[in-house]
């Protein structure tokens, strides 16, 4: 009897919908609106296999109350449901509150054609980002926002961080692990992760871990060697001039140095450097960036570092045994009398 | 004290004369105490005024010595500015971590007013480091001053002897000349680090020159190298200069001679008796 009972709650979101779908079904259904054709269909399926698959049409429609309904119902809102304290129990959290601070959410205020939730989260087939099919799974992330930002999305295809996409390195750069999701600022925006001051930041959180650089095979220290340099320091202490890691690296068209198109080949290096430093010729090329003199791929300067180590540690050793002998000599005379 | 009375008595008679009139005892008696008063007070103030320009005189020929000329003086205390510059601006950039280094950039003004005043303090170094060449080579004292700092054999045995006096293994303390083994280590100390510092600094200075014309690892090596060797000349003025200068009970708390100029010939004699000695024969001659 509860098995039946069960059985037949499962079937009543279907049984309600079926009434809507007699209409919204069809793949030709339609109105036309200020002289265009609007396509009403709506692919059951895709609501079936969506996060909200337990959910009836008019659930979310709410101001329908008869079916057929006579008025257009009115626009519905993700944050309709996704609000704090809805008993329903909709998910929610500081994500549609970062999405108001976002470029998008200011520009579609001041009615640009701009991406709100559904443009990224999908409509009737809002997929978890974790679903190989969702439109915000990670693979599939580029061709979401490339479906506005195309010029980018041509870049980015070629880049070393899509490559590793393809090749199954899902943990490779997306769209979104620079410019954030949510919250999308523009990089004249202090807050922005794409502002000069908060760049190396950005970049540490994939390159200044082990487990994902392991499996890339570039070396963790790159960023620590940044940090520790010139261009790092004057950058923490807010000179923004300075170069940060896509001033060389370019940002969307990220290449290995191997790539003769990467502006970090040696061939290209000169003119890279030479956007700052204005007499920079091949010899910017000699020699290793990001180093780091107490590792021993540092070359030269590594037994640079060395000899000074062990030559300080020496003479300063010396001097304050020197310095001990005498004090102790002082006191044992002060003590005992200058005569032996 | 009979002639002292006869000119009282000579002095009252004249005025007696001149005036025409006659002091009777009593008067003589008052303005003869008086008088007596005043010369008393007047031999002493000069007595007193004479005695201090003896003394004064005393300590300037005997007791005080004159060490350093001006123009040694002159170089240290620009040396010195000039470090004290470098060390205070350059620190936070080598532990730019530190919590102290946010503090002092916040402080200053920001890391590029310290980047200016860091290159102010390099000025200064080169400014003393070509008045010292100069120095050593044109002028007779510089040349007399150079010789008196070159190593000997002497400082080595020097060196041995005062490390048996310092453990007791001899009661004899070494005689230095002008220049003891330890002042000598200073001097060739800052000309290592002066070479060091101001080559590489000079090439990081002018990077942008230097990177069209000398290989990059040139200019991380003269990176590194500024670094280290600024650790190295800090630690050995913070320990071994301030030791020597500052905290030696026998000096404490400070040895001014390098500022005034001046040695009293009693730590003249403890310190560089060789050079005292010569400094008698010549006097003698």
């Amino acid at each position: 009897m509860k098995i039946l009972i069960f059985l037949i709650f499962l079937q009543i979101p279907e049984q309600k919908d079926r009434r809507c779908l007699i209409c919204h079904g069809k793949k030709d259904f339609g109105i036309v609106e200020e002289g265009r054709f609007k396509s009403l269909f709506v692919d059951y399926k895709e609501l079936k296999n969506s996060v909200h698959r337990k959910f009836t049409c008019v659930q979310c429609h709410n101001d329908v109350r008869v079916i057929p309904h006579l008025k257009k119902p009115k626009k519905i809102h993700c944050l309709d449901c996704h609000f704090e304290g809805n008993v329903v129990g909709a998910p929610v959290d500081v994500r549609p509150e970062k999405y108001k601070e976002s470029i998008h959410a200011k520009a579609k205020k001041e009615g640009k054609n701009s991406p709100d939730c559904y443009d990224c989260h999908g409509i009737h087939d809002v997929r978890s980002h974790e679903d190989t099919l969702s439109f915000i799974y990670r693979r599939n992330i580029p061709k979401t926002c490339g479906r506005c930002h195309k010029k980018e999305l041509e870049e980015y295809v070629i880049s070393i961080h899509y490559k590793a996409i393809k090749k199954g390195i899902l943990e490779a750069a997306v769209c979104n692990d620079c410019h954030r999701e949510h919250d999308v600022l523009p990089p004249e925006d202090p807050r922005s992760s794409l502002n000069p001051r908060n760049v190396v930041r950005t970049c540490e959180k994939c390159h200044g871990n082990p487990e994902i650089m392991k499996k890339t095979g570039v070396s963790v220290k790159q960023v620590e060697a940044f940090k520790e340099s010139f261009h790092g320091i004057a950058l923490e202490f807010g000179v923004l001039k300075a170069a940060n890691c896509a001033s060389c690296h370019d940002y969307h068209k990220v290449l290995p140095s191997t790539d003769p198109d990467s502006p970090i080949h040696p061939k290209n290096l000169a003119k890279t450097c030479g956007k700052c430093h204005p007499n920079a010729n091949e010899n910017v090329a000699k020699g290793k960036v990001h180093v780091i003199p107490h590792e021993r791929d540092a070359g030269i300067v590594y037994y640079v570092y060395n000899f000074f180590k062990i030559f300080t540690i020496v003479v300063i050793a010396g001097l304050i045994v020197h310095i001990i002998l005498d004090l102790f000599g002082q006191y044992r005379r002060k003590k005992y009398g200058s005569e032996e | 004290m009979v002639q002292k009375n006869n000119i009282e008595e000579e002095i009252l008679k004249e005025i007696e004369k001149e005036e025409k009139i006659e002091f009777d005892e009593k008067l003589k008696e008052k303005i003869k105490k008086e008088i007596k008063e005043k010369y008393k007070k007047e031999i002493e103030k000069r007595r007193k005024e004479i005695e201090k320009k003896k003394k004064k005189e005393k300590e300037k020929e005997e007791e005080y010595i004159m060490r350093f000329s001006l123009n040694i003086r002159l170089q240290h205390f620009i040396l010195a500015l000039g470090v004290i510059i470098l060390i205070i601006t350059g620190l936070p950039i080598k532990f730019h971590d530190a919590f102290w280094a946010e503090w002092f950039f916040k402080i200053i003004g920001g890391i590029q007013v310290s980047r200016v005043l860091h290159r102010v303090g390099a000025i200064l170094l080169f400014i003393v480091s070509v008045w010292h060449m100069i120095y050593i080579v044109f002028t007779k004292e510089g040349r007399k001053e150079f010789f008196e700092l070159l190593p000997r054999i002497k400082d080595f045995k020097d060196f041995i002897q005062n490390i048996k006096y310092f453990i007791g293994l001899s009661s004899e303390k070494p005689k230095f000349g002008r220049y003891s083994y330890i002042e000598k280590f200073d001097y060739w100390a800052v000309y290592w680090g002066m070479v060091i510092m101001l080559t590489s600094g000079t090439i990081l200075w002018f990077h942008n020159f230097f990177l069209g014309l000398i290989p990059k690892f040139l200019i991380d090596i003269a990176h590194e190298v500024h670094s280290d060797e600024a650790m190295l000349a800090t630690l050995a003025i913070v320990i071994w200069h301030w030791y020597n200068a500052h905290f030696n009970p026998e000096v404490f708390p400070f040895n001014p001679t390098i500022f005034t100029g001046k040695i009293s010939k009693e730590r003249m004699l403890k310190e560089h008796p060789l050079e005292y000695e010569k400094l008698m024969k010549n006097k003698k001659k």
